[in-house]
């Protein structure tokens, strides 16, 4: 400053036509680093984008497909109902046999055919003669019964459904979107954990997984997201999404999101 | 001063167009209902090294692997699926578990039995296939001449340290062996061997509806040994004797857990009512009074407060509930109408039952006490009847007719892995399981 004003009058250093040396090196500075951060910010936000959207509390998407068939008579005792047939095929059949073989992946795994032969015929009158005490005191309960109606076997054999249903539904009632109801049916085909796991810890299991869709409906990306706690379940829901994959492509309105973001499977036993 | 001030407004920019860019959720899907499937394991044959012990080893082999086969946890692996490796020990480090993932197995049991004087000591190894260790070793050990009771102390251990819970393979199971003429009360090991004679039928004389003491110290049974239906006790090691004293016909008892009282059914000329009475017969009392039906097969809650019975008070049998008093009366099952031969979980949940299909099969079902949810266990395997649960609540008995005469089989509590007990060829009926 005394360098400045030693050689020339106060009034011309002060005079606005004279020029200063400007001090704009430390908002430059400043500047930069403030760019080089926003940017390193967003890079980092785009890359660890899976960890960053994920709301533990956002109420999950409940989703069900609804299988194509008849409401079953509420009042008849349920039947174990066969996986569903394959959309194109049409039995004409008028008695369909029952498959000797259990399918890949039923609900419920069938008895051994070996082991569980199917009874043919009607029950033998020798048999009915040596009923013990209890079914003789049990045909008492047949005098007050009514008759079951006229249902033919085809009738009943129908699965229960909605007349705007989809073959492969698993579910007699249509909840939330479509597109998930058809994931959801998807992966659930496959959800297959080990019984071994002691079910006091099957109450407090619960596996995050994020899925990345791409528009022919291929996997594009699976990762877990919050691991259960078990190994066993952990490796049984990552199975799961991997072999029920490809899924259906998905609609237009989901398509974009489901490929950048994708979705989260939230897995409960 | 400018500095400092600048620094906050830009990390704020920056969290802005974070939350800009996570404002879109991802949607979280609910996926529950997990298909729990048996555990897909290798029992490899036991090994041993002296003469002896190899005289055990097919005995102890069959007991261990049907134990394993019925317990609902695993899905034992057909040994025809796989080559033995002789030379492969039962140390990690020895195991070729490539090998044994190649086959599908995730877990592997093998087995040493060992031959000292008149004791035998078996010792059960269990792999992860996956991780290549050795998650646990048990052994147990005893006379020589109890192979079957090694063999199933082995798979109950193996159970427990798995899933934390009892096993069943120590607990016994009464049945009715039915022969030309007659009917005959069996005591035996849960799986059917090992049975004993408890009452002897004849000519005309009929022994049905057994049931096991809780504590396991005897059975009491239906007999037909006086003409008219009793309820007789057989402690065993000692003589037979009448339980319930009534000039009605007595049928189909079953004990409180707590083993302090037992519910019957006496029919008279028109109708047939539960009764209650102490464990000895004493203190007889009427719980039911529905004059002109049928009030029969009552089961009980695992706390024994509660009874569920058959009663046709509503038109057709169906399942009811009570309290241990007679009162709260409670239909349980509106679907079906022939509903019978109830059993109540030991674990309190479901009650299991026989009904009889639109279709006239007679099936399982169980049915969920508090929701009143009925589930399907069997379809399309002939006619199935009478189920029993285990003690542990996992599994059930039942008698079926599949494959023509009336045999016992075993099944998860959910219908799934049904396997006929390994009994020798015979017609039997009306199981009853204890411990």
């Amino acid at each position: 400053m005394s360098t400045v004003e030693a050689g020339m009058h106060p009034a011309v250093a002060q005079s606005l036509l004279i020029g200063k040396p400007l001090r704009i090196r430390p908002f430059l500075i400043a500047s930069l680093v403030a760019h080089v951060a926003l940017f390193g910010a967003v890079a980092a936000a785009s890359y660890l984008r899976f960890g960053a959207t994920i709301d533990l509390n956002n109420q999950p998407i409940k989703a069900s497909l609804v299988r194509l068939g008849k409401p079953r008579d509420p009042k008849l005792l349920p039947r174990i109902q066969e996986t569903p047939p394959e959309a194109e095929k049409t039995t004409t059949a008028p008695d369909p046999p029952k498959p000797a073989e259990p399918p890949p992946a039923p609900p419920r795994p069938t008895p051994d055919t070996k082991a569980v032969a199917i009874s043919p015929g009607p029950k033998k009158p020798l048999e009915q003669s040596n009923a013990d005490r209890r079914k003789q005191l049990f045909s008492a309960f047949d005098r007050s019964n009514k008759p079951t109606g006229s249902r033919t076997a085809k009738a009943i054999e129908e699965l229960e459904g909605q007349p705007d249903g989809d073959p492969r539904g698993d579910s007699a009632t249509q909840e939330g979107e479509r597109y998930f109801g058809q994931l959801k049916a998807q992966v659930q085909h496959y959800y297959d954990v080990s019984q071994t796991i002691p079910e006091q810890e099957r109450l407090h299991l619960k596996a995050q997984v994020i899925v990345l869709i791409g528009r022919t409906g291929e996997v594009l990306k699976v990762q877990l997201a919050q691991r259960s706690g078990n190994e066993l379940f952990d490796s049984s829901v990552l199975a799961a999404v991997k072999k029920a994959s490809p899924f259906p492509p998905p609609p237009d309105h989901l398509r974009d999101a489901l490929q950048r973001r994708g979705i989260a499977l939230e897995f409960r036993p | 001063m400018k500095n400092p001030a600048t620094l906050p407004s830009i990390a704020g920019l920056a969290c802005c167009l974070l939350v800009d860019s996570a404002g879109a959720q991802v949607p979280v899907l609910e996926i529950s209902g997990a298909n729990f499937r048996p555990m897909p394991v290798a029992v490899s044959a036991p090994q041993s090294s002296d003469p002896g012990a190899q005289v055990k080893s097919a005995e102890f082999d069959s007991t261990l692997l049907f134990d394993l086969s019925a317990s609902g946890i695993f899905q034992v692996l057909d040994r025809k699926s796989f080559l033995a490796d002789r030379s492969e020990g039962v140390t990690a480090s020895s195991i070729n578990f490539g090998r044994w993932a190649n086959v599908g197995a995730d877990g592997l049991v093998k087995t040493q039995l060992a031959l000292q004087g008149a004791q035998l000591q078996a010792d059960l190894h269990f792999f992860s296939v996956g991780t290549g260790k050795e998650e646990f070793k048990l052994t147990q050990s005893g006379s020589d001449r109890d192979v079957r009771k090694i063999a199933h102390l082995l798979a109950d251990a193996l159970y427990r340290s798995l899933t934390r819970e009892a096993g069943p393979f120590q607990s016994h199971l009464a049945f009715v062996k039915k022969n030309a003429s007659a009917k005959e009360v069996w005591v035996s090991d849960w799986d059917g061997k090992n049975a004993q004679l408890v009452a002897p039928g004849g000519p005309n004389i009929l022994n049905l509806l057994p049931a096991l003491l809780p504590d396991g110290s005897g059975v009491a049974f239906t007999t037909y040994r006086t003409g008219k239906p009793m309820i007789f006790l057989q402690r065993f090691g000692s003589q037979a004797a009448p339980l319930v004293r009534s000039d009605h016909m007595a049928t189909g008892i079953s004990f409180s857990p707590d083993g302090k009282r037992i519910a019957y059914s006496l029919a008279g000329a028109d109708s047939t009512q539960i009764w209650v009475a102490q464990a000895d017969g004493s203190g007889a009392r009427q719980l039911t009074d529905t004059p002109y039906f049928i009030n029969t097969s009552p089961t009980w809650a695992p706390d024994s407060k509660r009874i569920a019975f058959v009663s046709n008070q509503g038109g057709s049998p169906q399942i009811y509930v009570m309290n241990a008093d007679g009162s709260g009366v409670r239909r349980l099952t509106f679907q079906g109408n022939y509903n019978q031969t109830p059993d109540w979980s030991p674990r309190g949940d479901l009650i299991a039952f026989t009904a009889r299909d639109e279709r006239k099969a007679f099936d399982l079902f169980t049915v969920n006490v508090d929701s009143g949810k009925i589930a399907r266990l069997t379809q399309d395997q002939g006619d199935n009847e009478e189920p029993t649960f285990s003690p542990n609540g996992r599994l059930l008995i039942f008698a079926s007719h599949r494959t023509g005469s009336s045999r016992l089989f075993v099944m998860s509590s959910d219908g799934s892995n049904q396997l006929p007990l390994p009994m020798e060829s015979g017609s039997y009926g009306t199981p009853d399981w204890g411990r």
